[in-house]
């Protein structure tokens, strides 16, 4: 559990038992029969959307195709019940099952792509399904009906039983959903979504958590789905495999709220009655009527509240008092840090390190040494390679030629998270917050990173916090913290792996000179505890007073390399910065 | 109990036996009886459904005038009308907002398409309502269902029964029996099923050669491919598997664009939507010309009356297959009323099964029997066949309707 869960749990505990037993009782008194089936409906959608919210919202993975998994469900629990008459009591878990493995044979190939192109290709894969049931000859099938024991076969006379049934579904999925939510689960699904290159840094696995949140949402649509197929009656692939199933997750949480457990309840439990009831009322006149209300929905709450009705109203009316500082002893428990290597003893060793992109050599035989306990200073125009140096460091990058030898270990041909877990900690040009969550748990991101248990992770992250000057803060929401705050939050995080060489890329960017100064004592403190640093930078007077070296870049190649006093003197140094004409005029 | 929660008590006690009583005096003599059509209203079957509609609301208007219900006081029948609109899901959303807004329902019928039915009768089965079709799909009475009433040779039926009688027809106008059958269908419950037992076996029992079978997903887009695939083969006859107007159009086009009209290639469609009036305003007389359609039931000599009323009423060409079924199952629904004399879906029903008529609404078949088996079928229910014939759908099987000899070509 995440720091600070167990009382906004216990809160949502009480929330979620309030809301059960009041919907309930209020499907007591419904006896149009319609109105029942909306009733039941209703849970039924929200669990669906609240799978496609771990996926997606947590982890930002966009699915245009969450019907698959829905339609798995429903087509597991129809068939196994049509052909070896299995109750679906055991379909629905069977159909879980099913899409879970389907949910590994998608993701495998699928999360090989990003953004915009993995959404598409989620598309993909409802609509092949549709065709190929179609094919094999399933395009109507109907749900046996029991007359002997109705209920063993999860059928009911009196429908409301329904509603009971798929309102103990959803309890289960939010049970499930909050667990997520309030874990380091949560937590990387968040880091990855708020930017998947700086959660690797951060040494978080992305591809594993995100396919285990592709297997976990795939396995709460298909409980939804089975569900569904039981209330439906009639099967087809259109109605669980069709582009309207899919659109519903996503309509209903963007509505109600992404990354909320109660986002994607209060859209279904706002969109589905309304777009139903008309279509009771309306539905022999107006047919359609359904999709003009979604389609109205979505363009209004776009407009009005982009992030959901949950977050808007949050925002407006109950903004989160900060939570309590951290207690003192917290930072105190955490486990003694690896005793850095002797100081002057060498650290890292890069020889020969080159990087072309097409005629491009970003990085060209790039050789340099550094040393425990030191802060090595690389400089250099822009456009001298000193970025792509750290992606070939860090594993974004693979480099074409050449080796970096951390600690007798080579870095090179391991992936960003490995990199993370031998002991670098990274920083990136722009900084990347999870804006609602308190400050403790964006640190927190980096400690699970390092594969510490919760408790060690909280205590880590404290210390990190405390090492950089932010305890105070600890339970402020990171968008409300200043630019240096956030800068120092970054550092935090890289500090709380407890890393034996940090790599800051411009940290200091777009911060005034006090604030400047104030993050360079931070680094000097670093410094006399023992954590060795290699900074990228422009501010010259900042690096002049910090940096025990220079390596100087340009056109990929090291130009220079010495001490700062002499660096700076160096006429090819000069030259590189302000051209020939410079130099001639200094010379004369 | 306090004095106010108490008086509240009674009177809710009052009002609840009051509302009973209501509804059981309701119950006794109704000024109206509600019976139900779910038919295709809009989409691609729009067209049969308000074939049936019309049908229907001139059956409730002959009712009425001829004094309604007489069992029961001569209370009137009014016809509650939903759409299934163009898919399973959409008629059986359909039919759980009829169960549901219409509580006072006897019975119903509908719903043309095997798929919608179907789907359809799941709600109305497990809802207790009397469900009468004209869906030709064995699957619709296959079920154990105790509530549907199927009017129609089922599938299976007509489709043992389809091509022995065409190789009859054939070998009595050419002499010669045709060796080589292509069939082009669709893929939804009524073709699957009409298909199966051909596939299975009925083309090997006659010495047939199967030289193309086409399947495609309606609506149909284009037919050519499949086209070509029949015309390459070199079929004796072809056999149309498709369900509705716009693709038997589509496909009646195409033939005639590759020079296959029915004097070259003979073809033979099944189901009600062959023999409509608006496919001959889209496919045109001259494309048409020849088709031979089986169907469950067309009116025979017997129906000259209502035939008449029924085109003065509504303007159309001919009284089909369609109208004449929707007819006769109000006329049923009326007949089951007037055996049990109340109001109560599950009489109804039991007087469904009970009838076994040969006057009366009877006579509306070809075989003149009114009688359904312990599974809902119709007994002795006998497949028609209809030809056009300059514009007209003509009846030439069975002999019983049949006002002309069939036309097969010689070559």
């Amino acid at each position: 559990m995440r720091y600070g869960s167990a009382p906004r749990l216990k809160k949502d505990l009480v929330t979620l038992a309030i809301v059960s037993v009041a919907y309930l009782a209020a499907a007591t008194f419904v006896t149009n029969s319609y109105y029942q089936l909306i009733m039941a409906l209703v849970p039924i959608w929200a669990l669906f959307s609240l799978s496609w919210n771990i996926l997606s919202g947590y982890g930002g993975q966009l699915s245009f195709g969450h019907a698959s998994f829905f339609g798995i469900g429903a087509y597991v629990v129809t068939l196994a019940l049509v052909f070896w008459n299995l109750t679906p009591w055991l379909g629905i878990p069977l159909g879980m099952i099913v899409a879970g493995f389907a949910a590994v044979l998608i993701g495998l190939p699928t999360f090989r792509l990003r953004g915009h192109y993995f959404a598409l290709s989620m598309l993909a894969y409802p609509l092949a399904i549709l065709y190929f049931l179609q094919y094999l000859g399933f395009q109507e099938m109907s749900l046996p009906m029991h007359r002997e024991h109705p209920a063993a076969f999860l059928e009911f006379t009196d429908p409301r039983l329904y509603t009971v049934v798929s309102v103990g579904l959803l309890i289960i999925g939010i049970f499930i959903c909050m667990l997520v939510e309030n874990s380091r689960f949560g937590l990387a699904l968040l880091a990855i979504r708020q930017n998947e290159l700086a959660a690797e840094a951060a040494g978080i696995n992305t591809r594993l958590w995100k396919m285990r949140a592709l297997v976990v949402s795939g396995m709460i649509a298909a409980a939804a789905g089975g569900f569904y197929a039981c209330v439906l009656l009639v099967v087809t692939p259109d109605s669980v495999f069709g582009m309207l199933v899919s659109a519903q997750p996503v309509v209903l949480t963007l509505f109600g709220g992404v990354a909320s457990v109660w986002g994607p309840v209060i859209g279904a439990a706002i969109l589905v009655p309304l777009a139903e009831s008309l279509n009771v009322e309306l539905g022999n006149i107006l047919p359609g009527i359904q999709g003009v209300v979604y389609g109205v929905a979505i363009i209004a709450i776009m407009l009005a509240a982009p992030d959901g009705l949950f977050w808007t109203i949050r925002d407006r009316f109950f903004r989160p008092k900060p939570a309590a500082p951290l207690p003192v002893s917290l930072a105190a428990a955490a486990p003694a840090p690896d005793k850095p290597p002797a100081a002057g003893s060498l650290l890292l060793k890069v020889e020969g390190l080159s990087r072309a992109f097409g005629g491009l050599r970003a990085v060209s035989d790039v050789s340099f040494e550094v040393h425990a306990g030191e802060i090595l200073g690389i400089i250099g125009p822009n456009g001298a390679g000193k970025t792509t140096l750290f992606n070939l460091l860090s594993g974004v990058l693979s480099a074409d030629e050449g080796t970096a030898v951390l600690s007798g270990e080579s870095m090179l041909g391991r992936k960003v998270h490995q990199v993370c877990r031998m002991g670098v900690g990274r920083t990136f040009q722009v900084v990347r917050s999870f804006p609602r969550l308190p400050l403790l748990d964006n640190v927190i991101v980096g400690a699970y990173g390092a594969g510490l248990s919760d408790h060690d992770a909280i205590a880590c992250a404290a210390r990190a916090l405390d090492r950089v000057g932010l305890t105070a803060q600890a339970g402020i929401a990171a968008g409300q913290l200043t630019n240096k705050q956030l800068r120092l939050m970054e550092l935090a995080r890289a500090l709380a792996s407890s890393p034996k060489l940090l790599l800051l890329d411009e940290t200091l960017a777009g911060l005034g000179r006090d604030e400047c100064d104030d993050v360079l004592d931070v680094l000097q403190r670093l410094r006399t505890e023992g954590t060795t640093v290699v900074i990228i930078e422009h501010t010259m007077h900042a690096m002049m007073r910090i940096a025990d070296r220079f390596v100087v870049l340009d056109h990929g190649r090291v130009l220079a390399s010495g001490l700062p006093r002499d660096v700076v003197e160096d006429r090819t140094v000069i030259e590189a910065y302000l051209g020939k004409k410079w130099a001639a005029k200094q010379d004369a | 109990m306090t004095d106010l929660s108490r008086r509240s008590t009674v009177g809710l006690g009052l009002a609840t036996a009051a509302a009973l009583a209501s509804s059981r005096a309701r119950a006794q003599t109704p000024a109206e009886v509600k019976i139900a059509m779910l038919v295709p209203l809009s989409g691609p079957w729009a067209r049969q459904g308000i074939l049936e509609q019309m049908g229907a609301r001139l059956a409730i208007d002959d009712v009425n005038a001829a004094g309604g219900i007489k069992s029961m006081g001569g209370a009137k029948l009014k016809l509650v009308e939903y759409d299934t609109q163009d898919s399973a899901e959409k008629a059986k959303d359909a039919a759980q907002r009829m169960i549901a807004q219409e509580p006072d329902l006897v019975g119903g019928f509908g719903c043309w398409l095997s798929t919608f039915t179907l789907a359809a009768t799941e709600v109305t089965e497990r809802a207790g309502l009397p469900w009468l079709t004209l869906s030709y799909s064995d699957a619709i009475t296959g079920r154990g269902f105790k509530h549907v009433f199927q009017s129609s040779p089922t599938a299976d039926a007509q489709a043992e029964e389809t091509l022995p009688m065409v190789m009859e027809l054939a070998q009595k106008a050419t002499g010669k029996k045709p060796t080589k059958v292509a069939f082009v269908g669709d893929n939804t419950a009524a073709s699957v099923s009409f298909m199966k037992p051909v596939r299975d076996h009925v083309v090997k029992d006659l010495g047939l050669t199967t030289v193309a079978d086409e399947v495609y997903t309606p609506p149909l887009a284009d037919a050519t491919t499949m086209v070509q695939h029949v015309r390459s083969g070199r079929p004796d006859f072809l056999l149309f598997g498709s369900t509705n107007v716009p693709d038997d159009k589509l496909l009646v086009d195409k033939f005639a664009e590759f020079n296959l009209k029915s004097d070259r290639l003979p073809k033979i469609g099944n189901g009600g939507h062959w023999a409509v009036p608006e496919l001959l305003k889209n496919a045109g007389a001259e494309n048409l010309e020849g088709i031979l359609v089986g169907l469950a039931n067309w009116p025979g000599k017997r129906q000259a009356d209502l035939e008449q009323r029924f085109m003065k009423r509504t303007g159309e060409p001919w009284f089909g297959h369609d109208s004449i079924f929707a007819y006769i199952h109000v006329m049923i629904l009326k007949e089951a009323l007037e055996k049990c004399g109340v109001a109560d879906r599950a009489k109804v029903s039991d007087a469904i099964h009970a009838l076994d008529m040969t006057d009366g609404p009877a006579l509306f078949f070809p075989d003149g029997r009114l009688k359904y088996d312990e599974k809902g079928r119709r007994v002795g229910a006998k497949l028609c066949v209809v030809q056009w014939r300059g514009g007209k759908p003509v009846p030439v099987f069975p002999a019983a309707i049949a006002t002309q000899d069939v036309l097969w070509p010689k070559a």
